[in-house]
């Protein structure tokens, strides 16, 4: 436990540690680009150099390790004028493009010359040119010549994902960083390296254009393409109402990974990444009812009216157990425990949870076979996974009423099981987000929130409960799964409503034992771990 | 009995035929000689066409029109009964309808009164060129004058808003104010003609003061026929006394008029100007008298004579009256785009502590003076 | 406590404050009024007398009026006017504007709208395959122009007389911005168009009209 000074305050630092993260411990953050914590150290951008007293040179933060006694100055004349002066050869051959440069507005060039630059530049020679929007794999585009040669993309394929694609290539001032002969960056996490990327040199080739960064909101989330529930942000078009042109009036820009040391750290797979397009595309806005041929356009109220004496009927002639309800572990635990309540008061036992259609793929780091975010949610509230079993009973014919909350059963079950449980059920009702085959077989459709537009928790395949908040509120008509059921419940006088999310998590938090003491405080940012 | 009816009903349509044209045209003269008076061009744009090819001669003085600005009081006309009716709805329907139509009435039968040329003899008839002739006219022009104040009241109260009920009072007790200069300062001329009927003193503004200056009321009573001027001006809220309108700063009391209703208190505006030229005419410069001719012709002071015949001369009168009424009507056009509008406690002042007091004066003055010359 | 103020001073002040009292004629106000009644007068008759002999002919030269006849007459502007906005080109007929958003980022009316595309030129990053602005909003106050790094906006048409029946009516889109003038009143509003560099070439403008 070495103990160093810092600028004049005195701090202890584990055994290890590099005086980079002491100083970030001190309170005097070090600029870096080539150093990433996620990475092994390469110490080739100098531009975290440091004064130590007694060392006869500036050395870099990123790779000397804290030792007993050291004393460092990250603000004297002689590190602010090295700063400056590395910053200064960093730049000499980068290109002066930061108004048509995707990255401008969050790159780390930008930044740190508006800290520790302003020079007068005294590069009087011919840059060097290099090549320009090359694309380097479906997802990355390449920018040679705004290229500072961190190399922490080359590490990032060299570590992380152990495919190697990156290298640099050449010498000297014409170095630059290029795919290896007949290779592609087609890695399952390519669009890491846009995010370590500190400059404009990789960009993405999915957000290129698409929106100036500076327009962007960003929301705290979980990704929920799999179990794994990595923690992202939700870029959107923050400027929406003055900019409906951006991206075509899409509200969802780009996903980008959050930290969480015990989930994804700073990581997430492409196909999270790039799975956002359901939030806005093909996405069900009206209450829809059909009669004869096709489907009109109906209201939230005659629609749960509808559901509502329904279901009253059966009650009514006790027959509720032909009547089921099939959720989605896609659905988070506030819309599984809400619709749990309500079924068990109503008396319908048919309640199931659907999985994912079919497995994805699975790989042994961030990439989980189950693809949807719940399972475990779905588990820990007590509810059955045997859909396919409750659907069987309803394509024989058992149930009079169906209620799907979620999952596509077409594609969980195919066309022709779907038309024959069309043509037995009295009551289809496809509760769900997305147009998807269950709308064209369902009697009624109630369009739901998606997650990018509701507040809740998933839980991951390590129990983990992770917070959802919601980016902007819901396309047209639709509202949370939960919300919806409590205004079912209230048509049937059934006793569970709820205000908001929280009001609904406190509730499952006193009645679910594996929930037992969380609240939205103590799950955070980072999330909190079930009981059991 | 019948025909007496006709002639009546043919001389109150010449009047007020006269009238109206004379306040549209107002609309043109306000407009072209403001432009003028400030080195402008004015009104210059409003036209339109007939789209059928034997118009073309139509269409070139139909550009011709335009091109002097005389159009513009049609498109006045489109826009103000296209213009959106609208009523307020905290006011009083009725009254506020009824309010431009009262003062465009009274100002209108005002006119009934004020005798436009010499009698006329027409197919062995006497034809009074004057649509009603009452003994006190004097006294019936004045009392429909002060009725007009009844049209500013309801605009002001019908409008059920505050700004109009204020504008609306205001108005009122403006118009009351100098209603009583007016009334004092015409006192003078009654005393020194000794008449109430206006015809009668025209007449005798054709008499001769030392056998050769014209008896013009302006002559035996100037300081009577400033004070009107003025009170008349004042009474009519025209400019510089136009506080009652104030649209920029203080608001009056048509502030909710829009549309036709507007157009009638618009026109008010106008057809009152006509009225105190026409008063100003006939009671202080000799109404239809043209000096020196008498019912046969011109006699002059320093001999010689031109005899004409009996129509000629009556023709003459009344061309005379209309030259001097028009010459008013430029003369308060004049006043308006010369002056700037009163501060309200100096147009209070004004009236009462300024006009009051010297025509009461006056009345003594020509009370004295009618005694010592006859 | 203010210091004493010398006697002389005093009664320079006072007399700085003191109008000269009026007299008893000029309290009338009648000399005022016919004065200024000559005046307005002797204006009335010399521009009427003006206007008719213009009429007739004659007197051409000596003008009866001080105004300019817009729009028969149009008032020389200074270059610095900011007036209806164009965008520049390139000699090849394409858009200078390289989409770089600035100008709409800058925009305190938030009236520029604009959708960028790559262009096949590795070496041009990106250009503005569509380029909207809504004259509408505008508050034209030039900042798109300082901010432009490429000075593919300009601000400098000498057009001011913009009127339109419409809210789309006031709509620029990249052809008019490109091609000042070359919308018709008549002509359908249109939002987004969107261009390709081969419509830009084939649009490009005569050689006089570009810079």
């Amino acid at each position: 436990m070495p103990t160093l000074t810092i600028d004049g305050k005195t701090v202890t630092v584990p055994e290890g540690a590099t005086v980079l993260q002491a100083c970030e411990q001190a309170g005097s953050p070090v600029p870096f680009y080539c150093y990433h914590p996620g990475l092994s150290i390469a110490g080739n951008c100098r531009i975290c150099l440091v004064e130590v007293e007694q060392s006869p040179k500036l050395p870099i933060a990123c790779y000397t390790p804290a030792a007993e006694g050291m004393v460092v100055h990250t603000t004297s004349d002689k590190v602010l004028k090295a700063r400056q002066d590395v910053l200064e050869f960093l730049l000499i051959n980068h290109p002066l493009d930061c108004p048509v440069c995707d990255q401008a507005g969050e790159c780390w060039l930008q930044d740190y010359y508006m800290n520790y630059g302003l020079y007068n530049p005294k590069f009087d020679e011919e840059k060097v040119k290099k090549p320009k929007a090359v694309p380097i794999g479906p997802t990355v585009m390449l920018d040679a010549e705004r290229c500072i040669l961190c190399s922490r993309c080359v590490r990032f394929c060299d570590e992380i994902t152990k495919t190697g694609e990156l290298g640099i290539f050449n010498r000297g001032d014409h170095s630059e960083i290029g795919v290896a002969p007949g290779k592609e960056l087609t890695n399952d996490y390519s669009g890491c390296t846009v995010d370590i990327c500190p400059v404009g040199a990789l960009t993405d080739r999915d957000f290129r254009f698409k929106c100036r960064v500076w327009y962007l909101g960003s929301t705290k989330s979980v990704c929920p393409g799999c179990s794994m529930g990595c923690n992202i942000e939700i870029h959107d078009n923050r400027e929406r109402k003055e900019r409906p042109h951006v991206a075509q009036g899409a509200r969802v820009m780009r996903l980008k990974p959050r930290y969480n040391a015990d989930v994804n750290q700073w990581w997430m797979c492409d196909a999270g990444r790039y799975g956002y397009k359901a939030i806005d595309e093909q996405r069900l806005t009206t209450v829809q009812h059909r009669n004869g041929h096709g489907h009109q356009t109906s209201t939230w109220s005659d629609a749960l009216d509808l559901l509502a004496s329904t279901l009253r009927r059966l009650q009514e002639a006790r027959q509720m157990d032909r009547a089921g309800v099939i959720l989605s572990t896609q659905l988070t635990n506030e819309d599984l425990y809400v619709a749990k309540r309500v079924a068990q008061a109503l008396g319908i036992r048919n309640v199931a949870v659907q999985g994912p259609a079919r497995p994805g793929r699975q790989d042994d780091f961030l990439m989980k076979a189950d693809t949807s975010p719940n399972t475990r949610g779905a588990q820990a509230l007590g509810l059955s996974l045997d859909a396919a079993g409750l659907f069987a009973r309803a394509a024989r014919g058992e149930l009079t009423t169906l209620y799907v909350c979620g999952p596509d059963v077409i594609e969980a079950y195919g066309q022709a099981a779907a038309d024959q449980v069309k043509n037995c059920v009295e009551l289809f009702v496809y509760q769900g987000s997305n147009a998807g085959g269950s709308v064209q077989a369902a009697h009624l459709v109630l369009p739901a929130a998606v997650y990018a537009e509701k507040d809740g928790t998933f839980t991951n395949d390590q129990g983990r409960v992770q917070r959802i908040r919601p980016a902007f509120a819901p396309l047209g008509e639709a509202k949370p799964d939960w919300q919806i059921w409590t205004e079912l419940a209230a048509r049937l006088e059934v006793p569970v409503s709820f205000t908001d999310a929280a009001a609904v998590f406190a509730d499952l938090a006193a009645r679910e034992p594996a929930f037992k003491g969380l609240t939205y405080e103590i799950i955070g940012d980072a999330g909190a771990l079930l009981k059991a | 009995m019948w025909t007496d009816l006709l002639i009546k009903l043919a001389l109150a349509g010449i009047v007020l035929f006269a009238v109206l044209n004379l306040a549209g045209i107002q609309t043109w003269l306000e407009r072209k000689q403001s432009a003028l008076m400030q080195d402008r061009v004015g009104a210059n744009r409003a036209v339109f066409y007939l789209p059928w090819r034997w118009a073309a001669p139509i269409n070139w003085v139909l550009r011709k029109l335009g091109g002097v600005g005389l159009l513009h009081a049609l498109a006045d006309v489109i826009k103000l009964l296209t213009k959106e009716d609208f009523i307020p709805s905290s006011g009083a329907p009725f009254l506020f309808t009824l309010a431009p139509w009262i003062s465009v009435f009274f100002a209108l039968v005002a006119f009934a009164a004020i005798p436009f040329g010499d009698s006329l003899q027409l197919f062995g008839r006497t034809v009074d060129l004057q649509v009603a002739h009452i003994d006190p006219a004097l006294l019936y022009v004045l009392a429909l004058a002060s009725l007009g104040v009844y049209g500013v009241i309801l605009a002001g109260m019908g409008s059920g808003t505050n700004l109009s009920a204020l504008g609306g009072l205001r108005a009122a007790s403006q118009m009351l104010a100098y209603e009583i200069a007016l009334g004092v300062s015409l006192i003078g001329v009654v005393v020194w003609f000794g008449t109430l009927d206006l015809q009668e003193l025209i007449r005798q503004q054709g008499t001769y003061l030392f056998g050769w200056i014209p008896q013009w009321g302006v002559v035996v009573q100037p300081v009577g026929c400033l004070v009107f001027m003025t009170a008349a001006l004042a009474e009519t809220k025209r400019v510089p006394f136009d506080l009652p309108e104030g649209e920029p700063e203080i608001i009056g009391y048509f502030v909710e008029y829009s549309g036709m209703k507007f157009g009638l208190f618009f026109l008010t505006d106008f057809v009152e100007t006509v009225l105190v030229a026409a008063l100003t005419t006939v009671i202080f410069f000799g109404g239809w008298q043209v000096p020196y001719l008498g019912p046969h012709g011109f006699a002059f002071p320093w001999g010689g004579a031109i005899e004409l015949s009996r129509l000629t001369v009556v023709l003459l009168g009344v061309g005379a009256f209309t030259l001097k009424v028009s010459f008013f009507i430029w003369l308060f056009m004049a006043i308006r785009w010369t002056l700037p509008r009163f501060r309200y406690d100096q147009l209070m002042a004004l009236g009462w502590k300024g006009l009051f007091p010297i025509s009461l004066a006056n009345i003594g003055l020509t009370s004295l003076l009618r005694v010592l010359v006859h | 406590m203010p210091t004493q103020l010398s006697t002389e001073l005093l009664h320079r002040l006072r007399r700085a404050h003191q109008r000269k009292p009026l007299t008893w004629w000029e309290q009338t106000y009648l000399p005022s009024i016919a004065l200024g009644l000559w005046i307005t007068s002797t204006h009335f008759w010399r521009n009427l007398f003006l206007h008719i002999a213009h009429r007739v002919g004659a007197f051409r030269d000596i003008p009866a009026s001080v105004t300019i006849q817009y729009p028969e007459q149009q008032r020389e502007m200074s270059p610095r006017l900011r007036t209806r906005h164009r965008l520049m080109q390139r000699d090849d007929g394409t858009p200078r504007c390289v989409a770089c958003m600035l100008c709409e980022t800058v925009c305190p009316a938030k009236c520029i709208y604009i959708t960028p595309a790559e262009h096949p030129d590795p070496n041009i990053e990106k250009v503005a395959k569509s380029f909207d602005l809504d004259l509408g909003k505008c508050v034209y106050c030039g900042y798109c122009v300082e901010v432009c790094p490429e000075d593919a906006i300009r601000m400098d048409t000498q057009r001011h007389d913009i009127a339109a029946t419409s809210r789309d009516g006031m709509w620029l889109d990249i052809i008019e911005l490109l091609h000042p003038g070359s919308k018709k009143p008549s002509d359908p509003p249109q939002k987004f168009v969107q261009l390709s560099l081969d419509d830009f070439r084939r649009l490009k403008s005569s050689p006089e009209t570009t810079d």
